[in-house]
């Protein structure tokens, strides 16, 4: 109980530290969502509606990487922007911008996966019936994205869901350092392992309210448009 | 103007169509029968560019505007299906309101076209395909799903468009009545191949075939 009082405390006083750390997971999370979005659902159209060779493969493959274990996609990504790595001399390790790059790792693949099962329900009617208006191709691609925006939301919502919820590709890369790198997951693990519940219970209460606001703003837009 | 040579397509060791030669003039209407998986609809697809053909070649002048069988709603009012179409901006609200009128969706005009009717949806997408101005129609089943008094309305709407454009129009149907007012030609498929062509009245009256004996029979029952 007096976890909790603490906890309520923490979040009406607006602790410094605290809203570093949520300052740091929204913008994360949000760069993470933008371009694993703005990569992933052009190529889940792509591969929804479009019939050429390997599309089996890439179709596995992506499948595959859906279930890529976000300690793999840290280390990986580790290895690349270390100091001896490929990328290594950008200096890049332990920051936000890597810890972006893990994410979309881990994200893209599930963005692609997600949207091309929503667009091949309807993609090949609304292709033909598009060509028949002698719509040229970005005209029916968008067509296809306008006619899924429901759906497609479900897909962007689920991209900061799993964004805003990881925990072990953002702490092998990121490092979770105090003031720089620190999000609300790794804050909630270190901070349980240290014993101070309330700090913990307290991003955790954040966390859920983050993900709560998210899905009411969805709603609403989903909402707005159908009026 | 359309002309078609040596247009095959083929599904594995499945041939769907063969068709050596085909010519469509400007200002024609040529209807297309045929029983369901005689290749009506693999022809339209193919001239419309949805589907490519295995051999051959479709040469075409001016615009083609194609409406398919299932041709899908846009989650948009009726109206906004219907200015979306329009390729051509200008005088668009016109056209629009003439063809609510023609096609009786005055009334549905303000309605999200996904809680369409499939007889409504059908004049929609039929209204959406004339809002443009095209050199050829093709209109695959234009009136299936409609009423009678809702395939009567479409008709006079393809009707008013062609004489009003002069364009040529592909239409294939299962209804003998439909291909007799509005044919200049019929073109009846048998297998991909086309067994019998002719004008309305000749073929109704002295097929060449068994194969055109039989479907005329079918037809005239």
């Amino acid at each position: 109980m007096a976890n909790i009082t603490e906890a309520l405390s923490l979040l009406t006083e607006m602790d410094t530290e605290l809203l570093q750390i949520i300052g740091v997971t929204l913008r994360m999370s949000f760069f993470s969502t933008l371009i694993s979005c703005l990569t992933g659902i052009p190529s889940g159209v792509l591969l929804g509606k479009s019939s050429f060779k390997g599309k089996r493969t890439i179709k596995k493959l992506t499948g595959t990487l859906m279930g890529l274990p976000p300690v793999v996609a840290g280390l990986i990504v580790y290895m690349l922007f270390t100091k001896h790595g490929p990328l290594g001399s950008l200096g890049m390790l332990f920051t936000v911008e890597v810890m972006v790059v893990a994410q979309c790792m881990l994200i893209i693949p599930v963005v692609i996966n997600l949207t091309e099962s929503v667009v091949r329900i309807n993609a090949s009617r609304l292709s033909e019936t598009a060509k028949g208006l002698g719509m040229g191709k970005a005209k029916t691609a968008l067509l296809i994205l306008s006619e899924n925006k429901h759906s497609l939301l479900s897909v962007v919502l689920t991209a900061f869901g799993r964004s805003v919820a990881e925990v072990g590709a953002v702490s092998l890369v990121g490092g979770n350092i105090q003031w720089k790198t620190r999000v609300m997951t790794t804050a909630i693990m270190l901070e349980t392992n240290k014993g101070n519940f309330s700090f913990a219970l307290a991003l955790g209460v954040i966390l859920l309210i983050i993900s709560f606001a998210v899905n009411i703003i969805a709603a609403m837009l989903v909402k707005e448009d159908k009026q | 103007m359309i002309e078609i040579k040596n247009l095959r397509k083929t599904y594995g060791d499945k041939t769907v169509l063969d068709i050596d030669s085909l010519t469509v003039k400007k200002g024609e209407i040529l209807v297309v029968a045929g029983p369901n998986g005689s290749g009506k609809s693999t022809l339209l697809k193919i001239i419309a560019g949805v589907i490519k053909a295995s051999e051959g070649t479709v040469v075409s002048e001016g615009e083609i505007f194609y409406l398919p069988q299932q041709s899908v709603p846009f989650a948009k009012t009726v109206r906004r299906n219907l200015l979306f179409a329009a390729k051509d901006k200008l005088n668009a609200k016109e056209r629009c309101s003439t063809l609510l009128n023609e096609l009786a969706l005055n009334e549905l005009a303000d309605k999200n076209a996904l809680a369409l009717s499939g007889g409504e949806c059908q004049r929609l997408a039929l209204g959406r395909v004339l809002m443009n101005k095209g050199d050829c129609l093709l209109l695959d089943e234009p009136t299936s799903a409609a009423d009678i008094e809702g395939g009567e309305l479409m008709e006079k709407a393809i009707k008013r468009y062609q004489a009003q454009t002069g364009c040529a129009i592909i239409m294939t149907t299962h209804s003998p009545a439909q291909a007799l007012s509005f044919a200049h030609r019929i073109i009846m498929l048998n297998r991909g191949t086309i067994a019998e062509q002719g004008s309305a009245s000749e073929l109704l009256a002295e097929p060449e075939t068994d194969w055109g004996k039989k479907f005329v029979d079918m037809w005239k029952i």
